[in-house]
């Protein structure tokens, strides 16, 4: 009837749709992936590609199976699928980040609703779910391609599991760095982590409170404990899990104040995973964790409402 | 440094087109509409009928109350009709409708300039709340509070600080702007004769930092009169929001349900203070008043004189017409204006802009699912949650709804703004606090 | 007419009101024991006699038990069932037993059995209480056998080692839960559909 569109304001929107920020991420994390595929081997692409695929296709059917709206093109699949890749030993067999994947948007994230509804994580559900169920294969690292031994290695924090977090013999900080040692595809090469997590920071995609507060924390517990601040923070999947999976939205506090909470508490609980746990690595599993404490953070940390007194 | 308040957004602000053309008078329109309630409160009660001869400045309805406002015929002519008409925020108004004659007159008691011993401080404040309240001068800025009101604090409340809101933080406006650099003598004396009014000393104009041009010309214009401050604010949006140039220029926040009062603060417009300059000093009504004239489809945008009561019809095409087709016609700012269903609206006392966006720019989105990016928790200048409000108001749990102190959300649009999901968030805000005032 | 009614109060347990799926009660013994077929027959019989007993006798005494201490009585028969089952199994199926563990002693605290007895036996005749009895113990019996079916088969079957450990049942339950809710769901929509049709009863 009307010529002109009538419509609540404001009339402009930002550049930023969901979709744009998906892609983004993706894009942040593909350095790491690509570090890891130079540093693996093409078995690691190998897994890549099927988790990603595994992760698409799955959506898709459901959102068809379940008369929803497709929401494949949005990339959030996409994400789930590397970081589940990331997520895995190179050597894994590609079966294993099929059916992970399968489970990350079928169990953990369709079944809740969808995007935006997920409680957990839907990548690190995954990565428990294939541990509890093949843990034989979930930890049987791969040493680096450039090494003359291609014996199964552990990663440098299961080597001194007894002294935990004592200054590693072997490999050396540098090598930790650069990603030269044994892990996870995604976990090894810190710098091409702090490229994506940097790209992400100075986008506005992801904020700092949760990351820096969630590596202090660690870092600064295990040096009161006797350990290597620099050497705690470079091992395991930590940088990994604070810059891309700490920071998941959908699953993380909304304030800046919760984020910062989420951070400490993931921080602590992954430290005493490390100490006092029975796994070499507590990074995912304290991020799922606290995925389940989010809306009581939530709760706890509203803000004060502009001109009302402190409650 | 820059004083500024927590959250808020950057929209692009699209003022290059107009901010550096001078204002120019608009052609006579052929037809003038004057709605009766152009302001926040009563709607005013005609004074005259059908087929009456009316001069320019002409009162044609007087206010029914305290909270309400005289209107003014804007040109001399005779009164067509008194019924229903187009309204920019309303939708519908009764309108006094007028026919302009050719040769215009205005009342013989409008001076063109002050008299030669005119001295705002020598005032009677009396005298001058008078001259307001008749000349029918409402906020300009957009919420058309009348102004008389805004200068008669309770007399509990003690006032020390007056603020002059030339933030125009709405993206494509300019026409604040433009009276800085082109009236900055009348605008200080508008601030001294507010200043007067209300007895405080303190005065603050608060100016964003992309038009530090208008700044320097004001800062200038003031240094005789040296108890005039100009700040410098960093240039983000909602930041001439009353309660959020409070907070930024004086770090204080208006309690929550207040008014400025209650901080010891009256805000008014740039554009209000010129015109209760000009109703004090040369007795002329408010019946024009600067509007700009923007957007894409525009061949011509500009910051135009306009008479009130002229349909954006007539301006659009006294701005050269349109080069694309345009999808909103918006009153006031892209980010709080009010998006009307046809040309045929008329300026009103509070209308600071027109815009002609096409689609290009006012883009229609689908609403997506929240992810919970906080993009809008941290949007927010009043801290609040808008998702958490939104999916609330959407289950109709208004009880929620109100404990998430949606009522004291400023509808200022930079949650949906930012929302990457592109949620009406603000539009719901809206609609809820509506059913919980029910 | 006496037969009807017995089918009718022993088919509720089964679908309607299956303490599992509909009521969503005993928890415990239904996430714990559901690893394998074999545990999930077990404690199925097992809650199912104590299920029969308790309700028969706390039926039956009904009028005698003083109402301000009705539920320390109840537990004192059903935890005589229970003592008796657990000697029994310790007896002659030790194997199971183990398996077990605390489950079978735990059974004095389960909600199915507990619930049954203040929601049913405590207001009903003898021969109800035991048609009660038996369709709940049969729902619980036949919903810890649909679990374990598919988590040993998923489990020790295929080698998903989590479908054999603690998120599994949880997992397994969710599903099954949601399968039930959606079967009622679609069920009530046919309901109304054809009642709308058919019977026009609200239009006069």
């Amino acid at each position: 009837m009307s010529m002109y569109t009538i419509s609540p304001a404001p009339h402009i929107k930002s550049k930023d749709s969901t979709n744009r920020i998906m892609w983004f991420v993706v894009a942040a994390i593909l350095p790491t992936a690509i570090a890891g595929v130079w540093i693996f081997g093409p078995h690691a692409a190998w897994l890549i590609l099927a988790s990603v695929a595994a992760a698409v296709l799955t959506e898709a059917a459901l959102g068809r199976l379940m008369k929803k709206p497709v929401t494949v093109t949005d990339g959030s699949a996409v994400i789930t699928g590397l970081l589940l890749a990331c997520n895995l030993p190179a050597g894994a067999p590609v079966w294993i980040a099929v059916l992970g994947s399968f489970f990350a948007i079928a169990i953990v994230k369709c079944a809740f609703g969808g995007l935006g509804k997920n409680i957990f994580n839907p990548a690190l559900a995954g990565r428990a779910f294939l541990m509890l169920s093949w843990p034989a294969h979930m930890t049987t690292w791969q040493n680096p391609r450039f090494w003359p031994d291609v014996v199964s290695s552990a990663t440098p924090l299961a080597k001194n599991a007894v002294e935990i977090m004592g200054p590693g013999s072997k490999p050396s900080l540098w090598d930790m760095f650069i990603g030269n040692r044994g892990g996870c595809i995604g976990e090894v090469c810190v710098i091409a982590i702090l490229v994506g997590a940097g790209f992400l920071l100075y986008k506005g995609y992801i904020k700092w409170y949760t990351p820096i507060v969630y590596i202090l924390t660690v870092g600064i517990l295990s040096r009161l404990a006797g350990g290597s601040f620099i050497f705690s923070i470079l091992a395991g999947g930590l940088m990994f899990g604070a810059f891309f999976m700490a920071t998941d939205m959908v699953t993380t506090p909304l304030t800046p104040g919760g984020q910062a909470l989420f951070g400490l508490g993931c921080g602590i609980i992954t430290f005493a995973i490390r100490k006092w746990g029975g796994y070499p690595e507590g990074v995912s599993y304290s991020i799922l964790i606290m995925n389940a404490a989010t809306p009581m953070i939530d709760r706890l940390t509203k803000r004060r409402v502009f001109g009302k007194k402190k409650r | 440094m820059l004083k500024s308040f927590f959250g808020g957004v950057h929209p692009p602000g699209f003022k290059t087109s107009t901010k550096n053309k001078n204002i120019r008078p608009a052609a006579l329109p052929k037809k003038i509409i004057l709605p009766l309630s152009q302001h926040t409160g009563s709607s005013a009660e005609p004074v005259v009928s059908p087929g009456d001869y009316v001069e320019a400045g002409a009162v044609i309805a007087k206010a029914t109350g305290f909270i309400s406002s005289n209107i003014h015929s804007s040109v001399s002519g005779k009164v067509l009709a008194i019924e229903p008409a187009a309204h920019p925020v309303l939708g519908k108004c009764r309108a006094i409708i007028i026919e302009p004659e050719l040769q215009q007159k205005r009342l013989d008691s409008i001076k063109d300039c002050a008299d030669s011993g005119f001295d705002p401080g020598k005032l009677n404040p009396a005298d001058i709340l008078d001259a307001v309240s008749s000349a029918g001068i409402v906020g300009m800025g957009g919420a058309a509070f009348p102004a008389h009101v805004k200068l008669s604090p309770p007399k509990n409340k003690k006032i020390d600080t007056l603020i002059i809101n030339a933030a125009e933080c709405e993206p494509y406006l300019t026409c604040d702007h433009r009276l800085l650099l082109e009236r900055p003598i009348d605008i200080i004396n508008g601030i001294k004769i507010l200043a007067n009014v209300l007895g405080v000393k303190k005065c603050i104009v608060g100016i964003e930092d992309n038009k530090c041009d208008s700044a320097e010309v004001i800062r200038n214009a003031s240094i005789l009169k040296s108890d005039i401050k100009v700040v410098p604010l960093h240039t983000k949006y909602p930041q001439g929001s009353e309660k959020q140039l409070i907070d930024a220029m004086l770090d204080k926040e208006v309690p929550s349900g207040g008014l400025p009062f209650d901080a010891g603060v009256v805000v008014h417009n740039v554009a209000t203070a010129l015109a209760i300059y000009e109703a004090v000093a040369l007795n002329k009504p408010l019946y024009e008043r600067v509007v700009t004239v923007s957007g894409d489809c525009i061949k011509d945008p500009a910051n135009l004189l306009v008479k009130i009561g002229t349909p954006a019809s007539e301006l659009a095409a006294e701005c050269g017409g349109f080069i694309k087709k345009p999808k909103k016609i918006i009153f006031g700012g892209p980010m709080m204006g009010v998006a009307q269903p046809s040309e045929d609206a008329p300026v009103i006392k509070g209308t600071s802009g027109i815009l002609f966006l096409s689609k290009d720019i006012a883009g229609e989105y689908n609403e997506g699912v929240c992810i919970r990016c906080g993009a809008c928790v941290r949007a927010c200048p009043m801290y609040l949650e808008p998702t958490t409000i939104y999916y609330a108001a959407k289950k109709a749990r208004f009880d929620i709804v109100n404990d998430l102190c949606a009522l004291d959300c400023i509808e200022c649009g930079a949650c949906s703004f930012d929302c990457p999901a592109r949620l009406e968030l603000s539009g719901i805000i809206k609609y809820a606090k509506a059913m919980i005032k029910k | 007419m006496k037969l009807n009614n017995f089918w009718l109060e022993f088919k509720k347990g089964i679908i309607v009101e299956n303490p599992t799926f509909a009521l969503v009660l005993g928890l415990c013994p239904t996430l714990a024991v559901s690893n394998t077929v074999q545990n999930a027959l077990g404690m199925g019989i097992a809650a199912t006699f104590v299920l029969l007993g308790s309700n028969m006798i706390i039926s039956a005494l009904r009028r005698f038990l003083p109402p301000a201490i009705r539920i320390p009585c109840y537990i004192v028969i059903i935890a005589a069932f229970v003592t008796m089952v657990e000697l029994f199994m310790k007896a002659y199926l030790p194997a199971l037993d183990k398996a077990l563990g605390i489950f079978v002693p735990l059974i004095v605290v389960n909600c199915i059995v507990l619930g049954r007895a203040e929601a049913f036996a405590n207001k009903n005749k003898v021969i109800d209480s035991i048609a009660d009895a038996l369709g709940i113990g049969a729902g619980f019996t036949l919903a810890l056998i649909i679990i374990a079916t598919i988590r040993e088969s998923l489990g020790a079957g295929l080698g998903v080692l989590m479908m054999i450990m603690a998120p599994g049942a949880l997992l397994t339950l969710g599903f099954l839960i949601g399968a039930v809710n959606w079967y009622r769901i679609i069920k009530k929509k046919r309901a109304l559909e054809l009642g709308c049709a058919s019977c026009a009863k609200c239009k006069e």
